[in-house]
């Protein structure tokens, strides 16, 4: 219970921070995981034992992506309006950030269980999750890898894509949900709802090109 | 479906907030059995995402029947990464690896994220 009041304060001291601080790094997300992450490491708590305690917590995560269907159908209209550029852009964008992934972490010469679990990180953590079985990464690591890869696009991204010129909330919202997924679409649903229906989108189709882009290599 | 509709709409607010959240966390156990049951690698939330957007669109489920619940669900839907993305301490041996791991996600955030927004701005059609 502790644990629980803990992230939800955390989260909460977050929100206040980001209020005040105009900066992408008071991201709440990122504060109260920071947080979170020092009072363990200070009280030796094991992280599944956390991960126990917050149950209720996380079981609450399954009905809000659910929940992401309702800013789609309000805005249905437009989106219908919108098709090609949403799944052109969308499957391209994963597809790109995909083969970064695999090409770079091979010339770098990661570790094995690195390149695998990376090559599922634009991808929503139970994507990347049940992909590693075909990929041979460490479960863990390929969705905690996944989470962290839309924690840094939800700090990034809108900086960036304001600096290449991408200004349309639709290609914006779409831009981050294509890598950066949930957390991402959640920092995009700070820019409105558009933004945040475009990223749910882009979040979507890249559950689905990693998936077949991933079954589709015939794995390992 | 009139006399639905009223009842529905009269509902005192928390208990709309109920009946909302009962629809999302239904239509979650709906993705993920489907999930199970055809062996899709894909996740039970986002194929209940698909499956609530169909019965939205059928006219199965009302708008305003979780339109609260969703609004509330989604409000603070960062908050409900967090428990997720503290793993990050279960690699914290990993040390300097990160910096390399980091360094490859964040090229291909960027030079993902600019394919889908530049792609995506080009093909937008005018006028909204």
């Amino acid at each position: 219970m502790v644990w629980i009041a803990l992230t939800l304060l955390a989260f909460a001291l977050g929100v206040v921070v980001q209020l005040r601080a105009r900066s992408p790094l008071a991201n709440p997300t990122l504060l109260a995981t920071l947080l979170v992450a020092a009072a363990l490491l200070l009280s030796g708590v094991p992280y599944a034992t956390y991960l126990g305690h917050v149950k209720p917590l996380t079981s609450l995560l399954a009905p809000a992506i659910v929940a992401l269907a309702v800013p789609l159908y309000r805005l249905r209209a437009l989106l219908a309006r919108q098709w090609r550029s949403l799944i052109i852009g969308g499957l391209s964008g994963t597809l790109a950030g995909v083969a970064t992934d695999a090409l770079l972490s091979r010339a770098l010469n990661l570790g094995q269980d690195a390149q695998r679990s990376l090559l599922t990180a634009p991808a929503t953590s139970p994507v990347a999750l049940q992909l590693a079985q075909f990929t041979g990464a460490p479960p863990a690591l390929a969705a905690t890898l996944a989470v962290l890869s839309g924690l840094v696009g939800a700090l990034l991204l809108p900086g960036f894509l304001s600096v290449i010129g991408v200004k349309h909330p639709l290609a914006r919202g779409l831009a981050i949900g294509a890598v950066a997924h949930g957390v991402g679409t959640a920092r995009a649903r700070e820019e409105g709802e558009l933004t945040g229906a475009a990223s749910s989108i882009g979040m979507g189709l890249a559950a689905l090109i990693v998936t077949l882009t991933v079954a589709g290599l015939g794995s390992r | 479906m009139t006399a639905a509709a009223s009842i529905t709409a009269s509902l005192p607010a928390p208990v709309r907030f109920v009946l909302g959240l009962g629809i999302l966390v239904g239509f979650a156990a709906a993705g993920q059995a489907l999930v199970t049951v055809t062996r899709l690698p894909l996740p039970g939330s986002v194929v209940g995402l698909a499956l609530l957007w169909a019965a939205l669109g059928l006219g199965v489920v009302r708008l305003h029947w979780l339109s609260d619940a969703a609004d509330g669900l989604l409000g603070i839907l960062g908050l409900l990464f967090v428990p997720a993305t503290v793993g990050f301490i279960g690699y914290l041996s990993a040390g300097a690896a990160w910096g390399l791991w980091l360094l490859v996600m964040t090229a291909g955030l960027l030079v993902g994220s600019a394919v889908a927004g530049l792609l995506a701005s080009r093909l937008l059609r005018p006028g909204g």
